[in-house]
């Protein structure tokens, strides 16, 4: 059996670490455990944050969103500064799992996981979140690009700990997009998936494009090619091609069951144009 | 309350218990003072056994002992017709699935870590993995005594065969191929066993067929069968996958060296995957043959059978399909040729629509490919050519029982989604096609020629006067068991509450086959109205043995009494109850499925199981709609309408419908058990991954009963099966219908449809 705790506070869980330094941390578990199943039977202790009430909850600061690290997907979803300020965030965090599985995920294990499909990363990088890491003696904040560093790498030290994301509140872009495609309509990881925040003049021309691609690389791709091909145009079918075309070239999926590296590249080249069909 | 009656749609009669998780499973029982058995399989798909220590394994605390194949008391071979496959693998191993040998021990962590400490040594061998490696010329063998590697080699000919095709209007032609399917059952593998004083082999297992399962572990334990007693709880899922030994033989070897301690074993998902049968994949090449004006004249159909490493019921599988091949059409020439082919792959046996939903694939995307080029109504060309009773079906059986594939049609052909289909399809949103296709299918029910098809019914009434159904044939969750008790109190006009049912126990019931083949209610069910019948009038008699009556007239069986009508006096069931005698407040029943005499001269090469008399059939309609961007597929309505005869309980007619069309879209659309040189890569639901809530549409399940099944149980016949051969060929019809290609190779995965809708040309192509 191995020891699971429960801190409460900062300072408590910084003392476990001190302690135990092979603990692990486990906030929702939902990759942790499944990890854990396939892997070695050791013993080492679990932390877990859930009981953590400064890592728990949605709050708003100098016209920034902050989200505790361990707030569950489910509660995002549902909270109404996160639908006023960043929909697209709350959107990709729907498409995660089941119900069960969000109602389990947190944000931050999300981001720790740092898994190329991981559905809310592409939101989290054009949205420029930045992330709140502590330690027992020292704090720091990373933007999310900085922060992963490649499939299941992360710049997280050891002894720290994610303890909130910060979203600044961006003006606001009129269209927020985000679209996976998985194997299945739930509980699906996805093969590709595009988040886009577009800003449109008012005479219908992109004043401003963000567009990032998940699951075709080994960390989200944000190509500004593609979003240059968009700047002062038309959402036309050409011009999303064009962008498209553009960010094929900047991929570099992997061949894997769930997919060949050609069909990725074809999602990832066809998906702009459906921002065609949303404005 | 009212009594049962046929016909009324009922709550199961197990869904309380099931629903508060009451319902016990093999997989639920934890006997006193267990052990725990683990298999050993080194994954290795073809090799020899070189070396086999187990002393580390023995060191691990809590391990008690690890056997080996000398250890296996019998021939050490399991198998349902071919006694082909090792308990314990001695010299060669033929797939990854094989073991080489079994763990004891006090835990499951202990029986998994001694699992991991046997250190086997396996000389690899060549093997072949494919359908043509494993029929190439000087091929390496899987099985010695099984030249070119064919388990099986049949051929049915018809009228002159495949010759009028080179006289016929218009030939289409095309080749399929279709994937393993798992069977993905709920509840895993799984069962309990021990050795009693007396020494007798009690197991209680997770199984479709208790009885024969005697056999099966008997010869390979060297067991006389009257010595085992099985037991058959309901079971989380089978699917066929539990149809023949899965645990039973390991728990058996398990039980004769635990020193008469209870031993458990359960197999964990992954371990499923990998030693659990599958469906077999199939290729399959189809030349059709029709006059200008769509009748159908000629087929050839090849057809080769991917059955893996050992027998288990692969010709019969391959021996299904071929008597389904040509549809449930009339046409007068046919030549359908099967091969069914060892590989080093994990085996393939029984799942539900045994080898029928790989040709209904073929044969109804043929019909579609046949429609297109004749320029005619798809649904108008089907009725033109279904069969109707009278007629001789592709396999030259004469067709003399319900046959209402043209009703079912004709049900498709007046539904709206049939009626409206292009007004809808002129709706789709953007980047969306949406397209409507077909599928009529059929599938046999029973065992087929040569095996004998028979149940034998008990019934019982308690000293209280309350009844119990000794079932025989397992429920795997069909529903069997509640049809059952449907058809006791219906005869015996009991309510629900008075009624019990009995799992399948070798020592309380008889012997009855199987659960499958869509034989579990029709056999076991009419031989229980027997049963039911000879009660009730044993009831009656004896109501007016205690009534002073001169005879048994106008007295009625009626909740908890019976009455004479005149006097209006009664007698209560507990009274009756505690009159009769133990063996008086018994009954049996039994019944033989009718066979085919005189048997056709059409089919050459078939073992058993052909051919057979009773079908049940169905008409499915999908609409699907694509994403062009993505090549997903949604279906977003189903239509099925289905000839079982007579419906017991329609709420439970439409689940075993919804069920199977669930399962079937599964199979067209999302599931592929995919190997790589015998070992297996989709180990477990992150990558073989099923439907779920969200990809399944409304379905709408309408029984079409213009003829009942006589030789039935109140008219009905099975449909456990069926349903699940028309969604692939409707859902591919339908993508074709929507302007994406006909694509020919299951399951319709979103990079499949994408390529074909937009690059590469179709497989199939037309002639002349
Ligand atoms: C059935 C199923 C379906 C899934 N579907 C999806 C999906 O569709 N899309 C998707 O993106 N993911 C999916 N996942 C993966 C998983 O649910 C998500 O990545 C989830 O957000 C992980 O959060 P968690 O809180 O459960 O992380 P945990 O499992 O608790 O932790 C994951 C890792 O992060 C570390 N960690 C967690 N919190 C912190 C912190 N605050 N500071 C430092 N380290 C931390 C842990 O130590 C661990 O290494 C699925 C998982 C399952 C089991």
């Amino acid at each position: 059996m191995r020891p699971v705790l429960f801190p409460t506070t900062l300072a408590a869980l910084f003392d476990i670490v001190e302690h135990q330094p092979d603990a692990r941390l486990m906030a929702g578990g939902t990759d942790l455990l499944v990890r854990l199943r396939q892997g070695p039977a050791d013993r080492r202790p679990l932390i877990c944050l859930e009981r953590m009430a400064r890592l728990n909850g949605i709050t708003t600061e100098n016209n920034t969103v902050i989200i505790g690290a361990a707030t569950p997907l489910s509660a995002i979803i549902a909270d109404p500064l996160v639908q006023r300020h960043c929909p697209l965030l709350a959107r990709a965090a729907a498409t995660v799992g089941g119900p069960a599985i969000r109602n389990m995920a947190t944000l931050g294990g999300n981001i720790c996981t740092a898994s190329p499909a991981g559905d809310t990363l592409p939101p989290l990088y054009l949205l420029d979140a930045r992330l709140d890491l502590a330690a027992a003696h020292a704090t720091r904040q990373v933007p999310i690009a900085a922060f992963i560093t490649g499939p299941g790498r992360t710049d997280l030290r050891s002894g720290e700990l994610l303890t909130a994301i910060r979203i600044p509140m961006a003006e606001r872009f009129g269209l927020q997009h985000f679209e996976k495609v998985g194997r299945r309509n739930a509980l699906a990881i996805a093969v590709a998936s595009l988040a886009a925040l577009i800003r449109l003049t008012p005479g219908g021309r992109v004043a401003e494009a963000r567009l990032a691609w998940g699951s075709v690389g080994p960390c989200v791709v944000r190509c500004s090619e593609a979003e240059a091909r968009l700047t002062g145009r038309r959402l036309t079918s050409e011009t999303l091609r064009a962008a498209g075309a553009a960010a094929r070239a900047a991929v570099t999926p992997i061949d894997d069951i769930r997919a060949t590296t050609a069909y990725r590249r074809d999602l990832v080249a066809n998906l702009p144009l459906r921002l065609g069909a949303a404005t | 309350m009212d009594p049962l009656q046929i016909g009324q749609s009922r709550p199961r009669g197990d869904a309380a218990a099931k629903v508060a998780g009451r319902e016990p499973y093999a997989a639920d029982a934890y006997p006193d003072n267990r052990l725990w058995a683990r298999a050993v399989r080194p994954g290795v798909p073809s090799g020899r056994i070189v070396g086999l220590a187990c002393d580390a394994a023995l060191a691990v605390p809590g391990v008690v002992k690890v056997l080996r194949a000398g250890d296996v008391p019998g021939s050490n071979r399991q198998g349902i017709v071919h006694k082909d496959m090792p308990v314990l693998a001695d010299d060669r191993v033929r797939c990854c699935a094989d073991a080489v040998a079994l763990v004891l021990a006090e835990s499951p962590a202990a029986a998994a870590a001694g699992a991991a400490a046997v250190a086997v040594e396996i000389e690899p061998l060549p093997g072949v993995y494919d359908l043509d490696a494993a029929l190439a010329e000087a091929a390496h063998l899987v099985h010695a005594d099984r030249p070119g590697n064919l388990l099986a080699r049949a051929t049915i000919r018809k009228g002159d065969g495949a010759d009028p095709l080179a006289r016929c209007d218009v030939v289409v032609e095309g080749t399929f191929t279709t994937p393993v399917q798992a069977h993905a059952f709920l509840e895993t593998e799984s069962g309990v066993a021990r050795l009693q004083p007396d020494g007798t082999l009690w197991m209680q297992v997770s199984t479709q067929s208790p009885f024969r399962d005697r056999f099966e572990i008997g010869h390979a334990l060297s067991i006389p069968y009257d010595r085992i007693h099985i037991e058959a709880p309901c079971l989380g899922g089978g699917f066929g996958g539990k149809d023949g030994a899965t645990v039973q033989c390991l728990l058996g070897l398990a039980a004769l060296h635990a020193d008469g301690r209870p031993v458990k074993m359960v197999w964990d998902r992954e371990e499923s995957f990998v030693a659990g049968y599958k469906r077999h994949a199939c290729r399959l090449h189809y030349r059709l043959g029709a006059r200008r004006d769509g009748t159908l004249q000629a087929l050839h159909a090849r057809i080769w059978y991917d059955t893996g490493a050992y027998a288990h019921l692969g010709a019969e599988v391959m021996e299904l399909g071929m008597e389904h091949a040509a549809g449930p059409y009339r046409i007068p020439h046919a030549l359908i040729e099967g091969w069914c082919v060892h590989t080093h792959n994990p085996t393939a046996g029984a799942m539900r629509a045994f080898g029928v939903c790989q040709v209904s694939f073929a044969f109804e995307s043929m019909m579609d490919l046949l429609a297109q080029r004749l320029g005619m109504d798809p649904l108008a060309l089907r009725t033109a050519n279904a069969l109707v009773r009278g007629d001789t079906n592709c396999a030259g059986i004469h067709l003399e029982t319900s046959t209402g594939i043209k009703a079912c049609l004709a049900q498709v052909a007046r539904h709206p989604l049939w009626r409206e289909r292009e007004i809808w399809r002129r709706q789709a949103p953007p980047f969306k096609r949406r397209g409507v296709g077909l599928a009529a299918v059929f599938n046999a029910a029973g065992y087929g020629g040569g095996v004998r098809d028979a149940a034998i019914a008990k019934i019982e009434m308690d000293p209280t006067g309350h009844f119990i159904v000794h079932n025989a044939v397992s429920d795997m969750g069909q529903g069997n068991s509640s049809a059952f008790m449907q058809m006791a109190g219906h005869l015996l006009g009991q309510t629900a509450d008075r009624l019990r049912i009995r799992q399948p126990d070798t020592r309380t019931a008889y012997p009855s086959g199987s659960s499958s083949a869509g034989r579990t209610t029709y056999t076991f069910g009419r031989a229980l109205t027997f049963a039911c019948e000879t009660l009730k009038s044993r009831l009656l008699n004896r109501a007016g043995l205690m009534l002073f009556l001169q005879d048994d007239d106008d007295l009625v069986l009626e909740p908890d009494r019976v009455r004479h009508i005149p006097t209006d006096r009664s007698v209560t069931l507990a009274q009756l109850g505690a009159m009769m005698s133990a063996e008086e407040r018994v009954c049996l029943g039994q019944f033989v499925a009718p066979t085919c005499k005189p048997v056709p001269d059409t089919a050459t090469g078939f073992f058993i199981g052909f051919p057979h008399v009773i079908f049940s059939y169905s008409a499915h309609l999908a609409r699907v709609e694509i994403d062009t961007l993505s090549g997903v597929v949604q279906v977003t309505n189903y239509l099925a309408v289905t000839d079982g005869g007579h419906v017991i309980n329609p709420a439970m007619f439409h689940q075993q419908i919804q069920g199977g069309v669930a399962q079937g879209i599964g199979y067209a659309l999302y599931e592929d058990f995919i190997t790589h040189h015998g070992r297996v890569r989709t180990e477990d639901f992150t990558t073989y991954i099923i439907p779920g809530a969200l990809d399944l549409p409304e379905i709408v399940s309408v029984a079409c009963v213009e003829e009942t099944e006589a030789t039935g149980p109140f008219g009905m016949k099975g449909i456990g099966e069926v349903a699940m051969n028309g969604p692939l060929p409707a859902i591919a019809n339908g993508v074709a219908d929507a302007g994406m290609g006909r694509i020919c190779r299951a399951p319709l995965t979103p990079e499949r449809v994408l390529d074909n809708g937009v690059r590469a040309p179709a497989t199939a192509q037309l002639q002349k």
